[in-house]
This record gives structure tokens, C-alpha cells and sequence, in this order.
């Protein structure tokens, strides 16, 4: 009972809400705004969080993570530009219901069926991250090899167009952590004799280059594009009638997301379309989807929202992320000097109970935020591009440099930058990459650490069932793609 | 392909461990485990596509190039040198005076023209971010070589 307290007081700490309500206003205004989103947020934050307390510094961005989710659908559902990807699905009804003048409607629909989600997962979270971590302290490393090649093995499902280019963006990634000085031996690999390097690449330069340079190098593009002048609004919480028919949808959705956000890799897009798909075909009124119905904005924001709850269980749990965003959150309490797993639980249990808390904080701040302000954020869409991205770029310099006070990081910066603009110009994206280079010295520790065990006979893993179980579950994984490609184009033929 | 010959090339450059201190695990095989893995994948692209053509139901279409539809504006190159002169400048110039310089001319570059505006926001900005990240966060900055500094 001790660390629930502990944990919760801290949560309800004066400074520590005061964080989270500025996590939860920055949250929305970046997913509120195309182009930013929470995982750009949290990267350009993280350098700045290092002088906070760590529990205050992942209480902030675990609200930020969930208001970001939520900030998307604001133009989403007003000017059909969804803030963040999370959104997109709940455009298809969303934005069709606000053209009916009913914007008001559509946004108390989606901030309700956002907090209940939220809320519900959370449950989810506080009681499975124990005893997920009860189960993972008994993990050798072979296990957690196997566990690593499972949470890789996902990225092959992650939204995006290609498997393929999923796994490559992510072999990259852990290649990447690779460079530096060798552990075991202390031998310098791929450091081209750069002194900086021999330590590795740290991952918040390369964290802001991928998500917040490459974006702005994507954004220069369109740097005249001017979004829609946003109308008055006035957002309604759902009716009775409209409870009635949403009620069940949201039920249904946050198991979906929570499930979907516990999976490695899978994040907050995936759930929301697959929330959506299954609001649809449970409803008995199919053919109204995409008219702009209730059911249509509560599937896909409950189960998007549900999937920031779920995505942080095995982040905290196994130290393995759930989704895009909380690769970040793990870089970050890496970067607060923590090992993310089941020792972070054992040894900090008031830990998670924080986190709980500054989770709930957010859902219900955003709730409020939501019905208050969605006006004043939907708004944040007229600041000018030509000042917006500047902005970005002065925060993610300062950002970089902040961190060691070093110039060879804002290089770092801005060739990982360059970098992933050329990889999503091609299908990579940075998502995979980040999911590689978090695990990547996860993955090469566990493996060599294996192999002395097992006196290099590698074929002993699989005497372990748990081995087994992880590994069977990397060849699903791999292979339904390819399945699902299949299953879908007999469909279409029959 | 070619940058796995190069780096697998590189990895048999690392200096060589005795057998005693390796454990058996030497520094070059995970990366070179890993190149393996990306190579083999990357060889599958070709295959992936010819797939998807296939499924395409005679559009042609793998869906796998939408990223790729259009050039590449010059305007983002533009930027990307602009971006590199900005941060090798940055060491001389200090990062007050460089942020003031990034905060002038990527507007511009980007088609900005509100002059007053662009001033307010290249004085304005650079200022308050220094103010708070010197004197909040108290990280130090490099003064430059005009010495402008906010500690």
C-alpha cells in the first residue's frame, strides 16, 4: 500500500500537476497542429525535462502522450486535417458530422469516448504492469533475447505501407546502436576515429533530427499552404441518445486499444483504424459510416486513447515499447538513468502508481480542456507555417546542444534529420528506426550474454518454453502481413 | 547493398581480441549478424514489389511508391543546406546569435514577407527561449565570438 501512496502523492503533488496540465496543454496543441505530433513533442521536450525530478519529467510526457492522441481529432473533425495520425480514422465520420453543423457534437463525442478509453485502459495498466514485471524478473537472457526479437518482429505490422522497409528501418536502427565501443571487449566499431563517437550515438539528437528536422524539411514544401479558418464552436457533451448509441462502441474499442497499445511496436494508429473497423461491423447500420455518425468518432478515439494506457505496459514492465511515443518515454527514463524492466518496478514500485495518476490527471484535464478550449486550440492551425517550423528548428538545436553541451550533437541532429527525410521519401519510417535503436543494445547484450551461457550452443534457447512461445510469436507476426495480404485479395476476388 | 559491403567491409577492420577476452562473442559478430539480416531483407524488396504489382488487380500499382509521387521541391534541399551553414556557424557565432540568424532567414527562405513581423519574431523568439533556458533550466551556452552571452 506503501508506494500506491507514495506513488499517488507524488502524482498529486502541487508541482507535479501543475506539469502535467502544462504536458496535457502542449499535448493538444501539437497534435492539434499537422505536421507536430506527441512523439515530435516529447523528443524536443526530453533534453529540457533533464533538470526536472524523473518522476515529474515521465509524468509530463506520459500526459502529453495522451493529449497529443486526443489533440488530433480537434482538426480532425473541424477542417478534416487530422493533428496527428491517432486521428485520421476519426475523420471519416468526424468531419462529415461537423459539415452537418454539427462540430460541436462531433468534438464532445470524441473528448468523452477519448477520456472513457483513456480511463479504462489505465485500469488495465495499473493492474497488469506488476504482474507482467512478476513474470519478466524471472527472464534469463536468452528469454529476453527472445522477447527483443518478438517486439522487433511486431514492427513488420505497424501502420505503413511496406513490411519490409518496417524491418529494414528497424535493422537500421539497431545498427546504429552499435556503434561505439564494444562492451564485452572494449573495441571501438564504426567511430571513423571521432572521439564523440566512441561513447554511441546518444539517442535524443537522433530522436529530434528523425521526428522534429525531417519534418520540417517535409513541411518547407508546403510552407504556403494556409488551413481553413476555423468557425465558432461550442462543444456539447454527448446526449442521453447519443450515450446510448456510443456506449457499447467505446466498450468495445478500449479493449481493442488497450490490447493493441500492450502489443510491442503497435501504437495509437493501428488501434484507432482497427477500432473503427470493428465499430462498423458491429453496427446495424453499416451504411451510415462514413456520413457522420456518433459510433463513427466514439470507435476510433476510445481505442486510440485506450492505446496509450495499454502501450505503456510493457514499456515499464519489460523496458520493451509499446508504441512510437513510448520509445521515446523510454529513451527518456534511460536518459533520467534508469533501467526500464522489472527492476524498475521492483526496486521503485511508487514509480508506475505516479505515472497511473499523472495519466488520469490528463485524461480528465483534457476532458475539460476539450469542452473549454477546443476553439482557441482548433486556432493554433492559423499560426503561419513560416514562423512555426522555425520555431521547431530553434528548439531542436537548442535541444540537441542542451544535453551534453556539445556541437557534435546538433550535427548528430541534423544529419539523423536529413537522414529521415531521405528514408520516408522511400518508405522508411522513423518510427521502426527509433523501436530499433532503443532496443538495439538490449537485443546485442541479451544475445552475447546468451550465447556465453549456453556455452555458444545457440540451439539451447529453445529448451526454454517461454523461448519458444516469444519466437513462435515473432513467425506470426512476420507472416501475417502476408496473410492478411492474402486473405484480402481472395475477398475481393470471391 | 552497398552500404552493407561497406560496413561489413569496415568490420573486418576491427582491432583483433584474444579468445580469452571475448568470451566468444567478438566485437564484429552481432553487427555483422545484423548486416546479414538488413541484406537479405533488402533483397526482398525487389520481390515485394513485383508482389504487390501483382495484387494490384492489373492497376500496376504496388501502393508502395505514394512517398515518391512528385519531386522533391527544391525548396527542402534549399533548406537543408541553409540548415547545415546554420549549425556549422553555430560554434562561431554562438547560440544566441545563431538562433537569431536561423529565426530571420528560414522565414524568408520559406516566402515570408511581413518585415515586422519577421523582426518581432527574430529578436523575440531567440530572446525568450535563451532567457528561459539560461536562467530557468541553467544551461550554458556559447557566447560567440561577440561575446553575447545570458548568463
Amino acid at each position: 500500500m506503501e508506494p500506491v501512496i507514495e506513488g499517488l502523492g507524488l502524482a498529486f503533488s502541487l508541482n507535479n500537476i501543475a506539469l502535467v496540465m502544462m504536458g496535457v496543454l502542449i499535448g493538444v496543441v501539437v497534435g492539434a497542429l499537422p505536421g507536430l505530433s506527441s512523439p515530435l513533442a516529447i523528443a524536443l521536450l526530453l533534453p529540457f525535462t533533464i533538470t526536472l525530478e524523473p518522476v515529474s519529467a515521465i509524468c509530463m510526457m506520459a500526459a502529453l502522450y495522451c493529449a497529443g492522441t486526443f489533440g488530433g481529432s480537434i482538426t480532425a473533425i473541424l477542417i478534416n486535417a487530422p493533428g496527428a495520425p491517432p486521428a485520421v480514422a476519426t475523420a471519416f465520420d468526424g468531419f462529415p458530422m461537423a459539415q452537418k453543423g454539427e462540430a460541436g457534437r462531433a468534438l464532445g463525442i470524441a473528448a468523452f469516448s477519448s477520456v472513457i478509453g483513456g480511463l479504462l485502459s489505465l485500469v488495465v495498466f495499473i493492474v497488469a504492469t506488476p504482474l507482467l514485471a512478476k513474470v519478466a524478473v524471472s527472464f534469463r537472457p536468452q528469454e529476453y533475447f527472445a522477447l527483443t526479437v518478438f517486439a522487433l518482429s511486431m514492427l513488420a505490422s505497424i501502420s505503413g505501407r511496406s513490411s519490409l522497409r518496417n524491418l529494414i528501418a528497424g535493422g537500421i536502427g539497431v545498427f546504429i546502436a552499435t556503434i561505439g565501443t564494444h562492451l564485452s571487449t572494449g573495441i571501438e566499431r564504426f567511430t571513423f576515429d571521432i572521439p564523440e563517437l566512441t561513447e554511441g550515438i546518444e539517442f535524443v539528437p537522433v530522436l529530434i533530427g528523425l521526428f522534429a528536422v525531417s519534418e520540417m524539411l517535409q513541411q518547407s514544401q508546403a510552407a504556403d499552404k494556409v488551413l481553413e479558418r476555423i468557425k465558432s464552436v461550442v462543444v456539447k457533451l454527448p446526449s442521453r441518445a447519443d450515450l446510448r448509441l456510443i456506449l457499447p462502441t467505446i466498450l468495445r474499442s478500449s479493449g481493442i486499444g488497450t490490447f493493441i497499445g500492450i502489443l510491442p511496436a503497435e501504437g495509437s494508429t493501428v488501434a484507432a483504424i482497427m477500432g473503427y473497423n470493428e465499430a462498423k461491423r458491429w453496427s446495424k447500420r453499416k451504411h451510415l459510416f462514413g456520413t457522420g455518425i456518433p459510433e463513427g468518432i466514439a470507435g476510433p478515439e476510445a481505442a486510440n486513447n485506450a492505446a496509450t494506457g495499454g502501450a505503456m505496459v510493457p514499456t515499464l514492465a519489460l523496458g520493451i515499447p509499446g508504441s512510437g511515443t513510448t520509445a521515446l518515454i523510454l529513451a527518456a527514463l534511460i536518459t533520467h538513468g534508469f533501467r526500464p524492466g522489472p527492476y524498475l518496478i521492483q526496486e521503485t514500485p511508487h514509480f508506475v502508481y505516479a505515472i497511473f495518476g499523472a495519466m488520469a490527471v490528463a485524461n480528465i484535464a483534457f476532458l475539460a480542456i476539450g469542452l473549454l478550449g477546443a476553439k482557441v486550440f482548433a486556432r493554433i492551425t492559423l499560426i503561419p507555417r513560416t514562423f512555426l517550423w522555425p520555431m521547431v528548428f530553434g528548439f531542436s538545436m537548442i535541444g540537441a546542444y542542451s544535453l551534453s553541451a556539445s556541437f557534435f550533437d546538433v550535427w548528430v541532429m541534423l544529419v539523423a534529420g536529413i537522414v529521415g527525410f531521405i528514408m520516408r521519401r522511400h518508405g522508411f519510417g522513423a518510427a521502426p528506426l527509433v523501436m530499433g535503436l532503443i532496443l538495439g543494445k538490449m537485443l546485442e547484450e541479451t544475445l552475447s550474454q546468451s550465447m556465453v551461457l549456453m556455452d555458444h550452443q545457440w540451439w539451447h534457447m529453445f529448451h526454454s518454453p517461454i523461448v519458444c512461445l516469444f519466437f513462435g510469436l515473432a513467425v506470426l507476426s512476420l507472416g501475417w502481413p502476408a496473410v492478411s495480404a492474402w486473405r484480402t485479395n481472395r475477398k475481393a476476388k470471391a | 547493398m552497398t552500404l552493407f559491403a561497406l560496413f561489413f567491409y569496415l568490420s573486418t577492420t576491427f582491432e583483433e581480441v584474444s579468445a580469452l577476452f571475448d568470451g566468444g562473442v567478438t566485437p564484429e559478430f552481432f553487427p555483422r549478424l545484423l548486416l546479414w539480416v538488413i541484406g537479405v531483407l533488402a533483397l526482398l524488396l525487389p520481390f515485394e514489389h513485383a508482389w504487390r504489382v501483382a495484387r494490384s488487380g492489373g492497376s500496376g500499382d504496388s501502393g508502395l511508391e505514394e512517398d515518391r509521387k512528385g519531386m522533391v521541391k527544391p525548396i527542402a534541399y534549399i533548406t537543408m543546406v541553409v540548415a547545415l551553414v546554420i549549425v556549422g556557424l553555430a560554434e562561431h557565432l554562438g547560440t544566441y546569435l545563431t538562433l537569431i540568424v536561423a529565426c530571420c532567414v528560414l522565414p524568408a527562405l520559406w516566402g515570408e514577407r511581413r518585415w515586422l513581423l519577421m523582426a518581432a519574431f527574430g529578436l523575440g523568439f531567440p530572446t525568450a527561449v535563451m532567457l528561459l533556458f539560461t536562467q530557468v533550466f541553467k544551461i550554458y551556452f556559447q557566447p560567440g565570438i561577440f561575446g553575447l552571452s545570458f548568463h
